[in-house]
């Protein structure tokens, strides 16, 4: 019998225990002791974290995490995070903190742009609507995730605002304010690489992935990966042979099948890719976003459908002359792959000529 | 077993042992789901750090949008309506100083579509409108944010102008699509003229909107701006602007001249500094002549002097009454507050409980 009551107080005060240990684990910060978060979890300009809460020092709005004030509850709550809670984040909060600015009004608009311009979305990366990922399983059918929102998908799943364990730097397809070279009357640099702020592994992955490329969308994607059971995808190549956003096959140029290894970033010339060039070892296929990316128009010359042409008055070429999809005339068009698109399933183009691209005889 | 000088059996000890541990549980799992991580304050209106709130309004409560959706501006008017720009729903929504909806105009429209779609902007329609102005006289300002334009209207919606031309060049040119207009993210109408914001500058027209003159560049230096978003000219010409990428409230002459500012930029290398604001999105001045400043990522409105020195921080996170969540503007009406609380959907009228 003593033995029995025995059990009972030691059960009992495990689970005092356990209840407790959220409170046990973090300094509170209302009212502030003094303690800051950057104390455990920042790091010094350069320092490389080894865990995977470090938060690493950025300048601006994604700045000053550590200051000790309640930037960081701004997400983040201790005590009063909801019970279940996986990092203490209280619901439906994360999309508000990033639109505060990239709603337009304090950076980059993301969400609402194609709006703006009178354009249906028709794609889009629903934030905090979802769990449901198409293409989530082996099977390559919808799957079920559990994000960050309560279980649905948000910003801080595919990107940290700490700068935490991101991917490695990549020419992107999308000028931002923040690295235009002038203002107004200059065009600005497309020089500038950088991670935008992705994760290595987005939520849900299973694996780290330090490069921009398929493998980072089949992170969720699963299903939609070559190979996958039950279902027959486009082959694509992955970071495996040494393929992602910075290093894919592409034309060399307007006019011509000769190919080379590239970026996709700031060019169109990696959405054209014969199939009739000879296959370099690990380079025969696409990666993911040679066909999903922001909508634009490429090699929609009738004469040569599957080259970018700057004959017959189809320029075609890759224009960016402005941040943030500011200019109607350029092409690529939005800038805001892969929130939203007005294109079906974010493909670069929804005609034949997507195809034709590379399927040129 | 004797317990107390009682025989009891054992059974009985380990039963009443028993029923005492199961309350304890039941106890704990209470307090872990009803007080821990439960966010919910009492709805009976009450002085909540510093905020005293006297009025929440979410939306008109009838028609085909009776809620707001992300109110980002508000104004008082010279007879203490408010007026509030509704942005997702492109339209602005006058209430009477009570609270009571009276009317609404506005709708969503279209200046500069993307290629192959027509435009669908007719005067008074608008794309986003983030701020709302009213003058003494009644005249109602919208920044129209998505159609790079300023739009003006009576006490009563009715329309009047707009300006600048969102399809030409501002003066040494400014951040509207394509480098045509403004990309205007706050109106205040004083002394006869109209100064916006833009994304690096202010930009200030005549009433009429015959431009003026326009002032401030990228960067982090005295003058420079980063996305400003709310600004207030006093009567004795001085323009104060909540810079809010750039951390800092500035304060400049009529001619664009720095007086002070502020606040810094936050950068990876000051990292440890300490900053009296997190996000200021929006500034005002209050009848006592000090400013108030919206923080959005402190959840609450800072009062400081005009040499810069807090004098005090009021409201708090959450969604009851006083509290909020990630606010985005204020407007004044002699002791009266008028805070629109974006992410709550609503707009809140309260007072300062000073201590």
């Amino acid at each position: 019998m003593n033995r029995r009551i025995a059990v009972f107080i030691v059960a009992f005060a495990l689970l005092g225990a356990a209840s407790a240990v959220p409170a046990l684990a973090y300094d509170e910060l209302d009212p502030p002791t003094g303690k800051s978060c950057d104390e455990c979890h920042g790091l010094d300009e350069g320092e490389s974290g080894s865990g995977v809460n470090d938060v690493r020092p950025r300048k601006g709005p994604h700045g000053g995490y550590s200051t000790g004030t309640q930037k960081c509850q701004t997400c983040h709550t201790v005590h009063a995070a909801p019970l279940m809670s996986v990092i203490l984040l209280p619901a439906a909060t994360i999309r508000d903190t990033c639109n505060s600015c990239h709603d337009g009004t304090g950076g980059k608009g993301v969400y609402g742009v194609l709006e703006s311009q009178g354009v249906t979305v028709t794609a889009a990366h629903r934030i905090e609507e979802t769990d449901l990922v198409p293409g989530g399983s082996q099977a390559g059918t919808e799957e079920t995730r559990t994000f960050s929102a309560d279980g649905l998908l948000t910003c801080s799943d595919c990107h940290s605002p700490h700068d935490n364990n991101t991917v490695e730097p990549f020419t992107g397809d999308r000028i931002r304010e923040s690295e235009a070279a002038s203002f107004p009357a200059d065009p600005p640099s497309m020089a500038v690489k950088t991670n935008r702020l992705l994760k290595q592994r987005p939520t849900s992955g299973t694996t780290d992935t330090p490069v921009y490329g398929s493998d980072w969308c089949g992170a969720c994607h699963t299903g939609r990966l070559y190979g996958s059971a039950g279902v027959y995808n486009h082959p694509v190549e992955t970071q495996t042979a040494g393929v992602h956003y910075d290093s894919i096959l592409r034309v060399t140029g307007p006019n011509t099948s000769d190919v080379q290894t590239g970026t996709l970033g700031a060019s169109n010339y990696g959405y054209v890719m014969p199939t009739s060039t000879p296959d370099p070892p690990g380079r025969r296929y696409p990666i993911c976003q040679q066909c999903h990316e922001d909508a634009r128009s490429v090699g929609n010359d009738p004469a040569q459908p599957q080259r970018i042409s700057t004959l017959n008055g189809f320029d075609e070429e890759f224009t960016i002359t402005a941040a943030d999809g500011s200019v109607t005339s350029d092409n690529p068009r939005f800038q805001v792959f892969p929130h939203e698109s007005g294109t079906s399933r974010f493909l670069v183009e929804t005609t034949d000529s997507l195809c034709t691209n590379c399927h040129d005889n | 077993m004797r317990l107390a000088g009682r025989e009891v059996s054992q059974r009985r000890v380990f039963v009443t042992i028993a029923v005492l541990l199961g309350l304890a549980l039941v106890a704990l799992l209470i307090y872990l789901l009803f007080f821990m991580g439960d966010t919910a304050e009492p709805v009976e209106p009450r002085e909540v750090a510093g905020i005293l709130p006297i009025l929440s309004i979410e939306g008109p409560e009838t028609g085909e949008r009776p809620e707001f959706d992300r109110p980002l501006g508000a104004a008082f008017g010279p007879d203490g309506r408010i007026y509030v720009a509704d942005t997702g729903n492109h339209r602005v929504c006058v209430f009477a100083a009570d609270g009571a909806f009276l009317f609404e105009f506005g709708g969503h429209g279209v200046v500069k579509p993307a290629p192959q779609v027509e435009p669908t902007w007719q005067p008074g329609l608008m794309n986003s409108p983030v701020a709302v102005d009213v003058s003494s006289d009644g005249t109602v300002h919208v920044a129209d944010f998505y159609n790079n334009q300023i739009q003006a209207f009576d006490a009563e919606g009715v329309f009047l102008r707009s300006f600048p031309d969102p399809l030409q060049r501002v003066g040494q040119g400014g951040s509207g699509q394509g480098g045509t207009g403004i990309a205007v993210t706050d109106v205040h109408a004083a002394g006869g003229r109209v100064y916006a914001t833009d994304r690096y500058q202010v930009v200030v027209f005549e009433e009429d909107g015959t431009f003026v003159t326009q002032f401030g560049k990228p960067g982090v230096g005295s003058g420079d701006l980063d996305h400003p978003n709310g600004l207030f000219m006093t009567d004795e010409g001085t323009l104060y602007v909540a810079d809010s990428n750039n951390n800092r409230v500035v304060a400049f002459d009529g001619d664009g001249q720095v007086r002070w500012a502020f606040g810094a930029f936050v950068s990876q290398l000051d990292k440890q500094e300490e900053n009296p604001f997190g996000l200021p999105r929006d500034v005002t001045v209050t009848e006592r002549g000090t400013l108030l400043v919206v923080d959005a990522f402190e959840f609450e409105l800072v009062e400081v002097d005009t040499e810069g020195e807090v004098l005090g921080r009021y409201g708090r996170r959450g969604v009851a009454p006083g509290e909020f969540n990630f606010p985005n503007s204020i407007d004044t009406y002699g002791d009266l507050l008028l805070v629109a609380d974006k992410e709550n959907d609503r707009v809140q009228v309260l007072r300062l409980v000073r201590r």
